[in-house]
This record gives structure tokens, C-alpha cells and sequence, in this order.
């Protein structure tokens, strides 16, 4: 695990990958926006946009909530994306480090897809409050869970970032 | 032609939403603890969102982590409504309901 984020300025983070971090990242925002764009039944999506209210009194208010606020939701996530994927395509490679300065929109962004993609990543295994960070190797499953972690690793580095 | 009453007239039943008629009942937003979301990121969002320092924000956290929830915000039921939609924005699992 190489990659960092790093206030430089007021309001500028730079962000440097080592190469196969960067095509790892490459590759997940379109898996994002698939399973956005399946339907609201999906678990990633019943994770993703939840009830506001859980109260058997307030069905249709809860309705009427995702009725207004789900695509608005989608569409902040589709931003989200497309922030992060404009600032991947472009970056200067060094032999071996990939380097890029995010605007403080871009960061925000990033923070937003790397928690979204976790959310992701984390209803598909099924992780559950047993979920102690052990990866069994000998579980198919054992990239998934070490790309969960490596993510989890990210985002606390960029909330440093951001936070500094 | 009906006698014209002179005491004063019965309480109209009216058919409204109950905040219409209870506008002064607050409700409160609840974020629920999820597996899956880094402490240090509810954290940050709660800051973000609602202005907490750090130190409330943490014990706003660490009540969703030990207690399974915590209420983290307050209001008229579209103010709610728009924390929530925020809450969800951000990943966060949060609902709302009446105070009681």
C-alpha cells in the first residue's frame, strides 16, 4: 500500500498512486455506476438510499421521500463519479508514482465514492459486526475483503487530508 | 329557515395532516450504526454536516457504535427530512420520527 493524500496550499490535495493502485482505482467507478443504475430493490442500492422513516404510521411520507430525494441522490453520486474519474484520466505519471492535485470539490468527491464503493463492497460480502478485519486466503473472497481494507486505508488518509 | 345560534359554534373536524395541526412537535434524525462506515468518517460527517466539534461529534459516534443509535439532529419534520437526505448523501443510515 503506497498511495497518499496530502494537503498542499489552502485548498489543494494532492494525491499520489503507485501504478497498480491506480489501475485498481480505475476500475471501480464503473462498477459504481452499474449498480446505480439497476433498481431500487438491489441490496447495494437498499443500502445506498435507505428509508428516512421507519415508522409503519409514516409510509406514505416515506414515499414521498424517495419520490423527491432518490434521484437527487443518484445524481450527486453520478457527480461524485465523474469528478473522481476526470482527476484518474489525468494525473502525471512518474516511472513509478502517478500524481494529481484535487480541488477541494474534487477531495470531497473522493471521499464520497471511496465510502460509497466500501458501502458497496461491504453489503456484497456481507459484513456483518462479527467482520474483524481477518482475511481467510483461503476464501475466494479474500481480494474483496483485502480491497475493502485497502479502501478503508484510503478514505482514513484523505479524512486526514482533509482534516490537516 | 334555522335558528341562528348564539352560543359559540362546535370545534370544526377537519380533515389535515396531523403537522398541520401539530406543527410544534418536533421531530428527531437518527443515525443508525452500520458495519461497514470508518468511525473517523461518521465523525467527519457530522461535522461537516451539522457543525459539531470534534469532541461532540465523537460522542455522537461513539453512541451510534455502543448504543446501535443516536439522535443528531432535530427540528420541524422538512428540516428532518433535509438532514436526512444529507445523512444519506454522505452513506450515513439515518431515519426519522416524531420526538416522543
Amino acid at each position: 500500500m503506497a498511495g497518499t493524500f496530502k494537503r498542499v496550499g489552502r485548498d489543494r490535495v494532492r494525491v499520489r498512486l503507485a501504478q497498480d493502485e491506480l489501475a485498481v482505482l480505475r476500475g471501480l467507478p464503473d462498477q459504481l455506476r452499474t449498480v446505480l443504475g439497476e433498481d431500487e430493490d438491489e441490496p447495494v442500492n437498499r443500502r445506498l438510499f435507505p428509508p428516512a422513516y421507519l415508522d409503519v404510521a409514516d409510509i406514505e411520507r416515506d414515499a414521498e421521500y424517495r419520490r423527491l430525494m432518490h434521484d437527487d441522490l443518484v445524481k450527486e453520486k453520478l457527480s461524485n463519479l465523474d469528478l473522481v474519474t476526470a482527476s484518474l484520466d489525468r494525473g502525471s505519471p512518474s516511472v513509478r508514482r502517478w500524481t494529481v492535485e484535487l480541488t477541494d470539490e474534487e477531495a470531497a468527491a473522493w471521499l464520497g465514492v471511496l465510502n460509497d464503493l466500501r458501502l458497496a463492497l461491504g453489503v456484497r460480502l456481507d459484513i456483518t459486526e462479527d467482520y474483524d478485519g481477518d482475511v481467510d486466503d483461503t476464501d475466494p473472497r479474500a481480494p474483496a475483503f483485502r480491497l475493502l481494507s485497502y479502501l478503508g486505508w484510503l478514505e482514513e488518509q484523505l479524512l486526514d487530508a482533509l482534516q490537516t | 329557515m334555522s335558528r341562528m345560534s348564539t352560543t359559540a359554534p362546535a370545534r370544526e373536524r377537519t380533515t389535515r395532516q396531523d403537522d398541520v395541526t401539530e406543527p410544534d412537535v418536533p421531530w428527531v434524525v437518527i443515525v443508525w450504526n452500520d458495519p461497514i462506515n470508518l468511525m473517523s468518517y461518521v465523525v467527519f460527517v457530522l461535522q461537516k454536516l451539522f457543525g459539531y466539534d470534534r469532541e461532540k461529534a465523537t460522542r455522537l459516534m461513539l453512541d451510534v457504535h455502543h448504543k446501535g443509535k443516536a439522535v443528531v439532529s432535530s427540528g420541524p419534520r422538512e428540516k428532518a427530512e433535509f438532514d436526512v437526505y444529507r445523512l444519506h448523501g454522505h452513506g450515513l443510515w439515518a431515519t426519522m420520527q416524531k420526538d416522543r
